[in-house]
């Protein structure tokens, strides 16, 4: 892991059970997009719950990195500095 | 030898299980299993060690399958769902229906964006089903108001049924291998020519294992310059259908289930058109035992006013005892039973989250 790009995902509990009970995840991304690749590749089980089969990010998920909202820069495209944190949260939806 | 009865209950909220001794006197009720997440499909899969599967149908975080192995006390994701080839570029939305294949881990599976799924280990891997999934036809199907759904398998040997809303019926006679519109004589009444090749927005298929030519089909009619398209009959291994809905309220419905022991005996539920609830506010389920020639109404039990529920098309099913009892549930989240045959009604469950589908098993 080049220490350069090392982000800290965090995972929302429901979905810690697809990786071992870890609440943060540490990788090595320079964007949004290489950080779901990276679980993708590690974590396949976890990625299947924030992604469709498209490589989508699910509709009713945010993606933060820091305190904004991946919408408001980026998208999946956002680039990511050393020490960003990604967040992913259930969207408030649903009844 | 068998003594409980088994039902499982999707509903909008998780999967409930009820069980009872065969004398079907009182049901425990456990669960929910997977909570706050729709279930739209259920299997009680009686092929050697009962076994229960259900999606899990989570708008958040995709489709899951849960498994049981000790008669749904409790339930495990199996190790994946259904997922579309990532170059296939659509993306699974939910599940309609799983149902047992031939060999003991041998299951299908139908989806929405309408396909069909195969898995030959229980569940834990699954794979497309091209004959179906990628026929010709498939980027021509709509969705109807419940999206665009392959929610009924029948099997029969090598020959399979697929009921896709809106696709219509298709026939596979070597296996599921190829898939042909086999829709003469199942109309709509959505589209100018009343009997188009394909499009028709079915909503449940079903047979008897002993009379595997005649099916029954519960079509979406509803369409009063239309009045012959919405409950229907084929006799020829789903070749042509022709209409047996005279003497009902009405031919919209969702749900058809088949006696047990009587290939002729069969069970509808008519719903008014515009609403989709109970004609007249007064539920009734109906029934013809000489095959659709002539129905009766079974409300003995039922209210006989204000009620204003749907009965969607995987609700209503019917257990094998020498004298079944059928059982239905509302989106309202009653669960009835009609025991002897649907002639006495009586409420299991009053106030359960609303009933997307209902199955029953004897184990």
């Amino acid at each position: 892991m080049s220490p350069a790009t090392v982000v800290t995902i965090q995972v929302p509990a429901p979905l810690r059970q697809y990786c071992d009970g870890a609440s943060d995840l540490r990788v090595s991304a320079p964007s949004v997009r290489a950080a779901l690749e990276e679980l993708e590749r590690n974590h396949p089980a976890l990625y299947r719950n924030l992604c469709d089969e498209t490589g989508t990010v699910r509709r009713h998920l945010n993606v933060f990195v820091n305190a904004s909202h991946v919408r408001d820069r980026g998208g999946i495209d956002t680039t990511l500095a050393p020490g960003d944190v990604v967040t992913i949260l259930a969207a408030v939806s649903g009844g | 030898m068998p003594d409980r009865v088994i039902l499982t209950i999707g509903t909008k909220k998780g999967l409930f299980v009820a069980e009872a001794r065969k004398s079907r006197g009182t049901f425990a009720l456990r669960g929910p299993f997977g909570p706050g997440v729709a279930v739209y499909s259920t299997l009680i899969d009686s092929r050697g060690t009962p076994r229960v599967l259900a999606s899990s149908c989570n708008a958040f975080f995709g489709m899951k399958v849960l498994r049981s192995t000790d008669l749904g006390k409790t339930f495990k994701e199996t190790k994946s769902a259904p997922a579309f080839p990532k170059e296939d570029g659509r993306a699974l939305a939910n599940i309609w229906s799983l149902e047992a294949g031939g060999d003991r881990k041998d299951l299908w599976c139908g989806v929405e964006p309408a396909s069909l799924f195969r898995s030959e280990d229980g569940g834990d891997s699954w794979e497309m089903v091209p004959g179906i999934s990628n026929h010709d036809h498939a980027r021509k199907w709509q969705p109807g108001n419940g999206g665009l759904c392959l929610h009924t398998i029948v099997r029969d040997g090598n020959r399979m049924h697929l009921g896709i809303s809106t696709g219509g019926h298709y026939l596979s006679e070597d296996g599921s291998k190829s898939f042909t519109a086999s829709n003469q004589g199942v109309g709509v009444g959505f589209a100018p020519d009343p009997f188009p090749e394909f499009g028709q927005c079915v909503h449940k298929i079903a047979r008897h294992p002993d009379a595997p030519a005649r099916l029954y089909m519960q079509n979406h009619g509803g369409f009063p310059e239309r009045p012959d398209i919405g409950v229907l009959r084929s006799d020829d291994h789903g070749r042509t259908w022709r209409s047996i809905a005279k003497g009902l309220p009405s031919d919209f419905g969702f749900p058809i289930v088949v006696h047990p022991h009587d290939a002729d005996t069969v069970y509808v539920m008519p719903l008014d058109a515009s609403t989709r609830t109970c004609p007249g506010s007064a539920p009734a389920v109906w029934r013809s035992e000489n095959a659709g020639e002539s129905w009766k109404r079974l409300a003995r039990g039922l209210p006989k006013k204000e009620s204003y529920f749907t009965i969607l098309r995987d609700a209503m099913t019917i257990d094998e005892l020498k004298s079944p009892a059928l059982y239905f549930g509302t989106t309202t989240g009653q669960l009835w039973i009609g025991r002897d045959g649907g002639e006495e009604w009586s409420c299991l469950f009053e106030s359960l989250p609303p009933i997307h589908c209902v199955k029953v098993a004897v184990v």
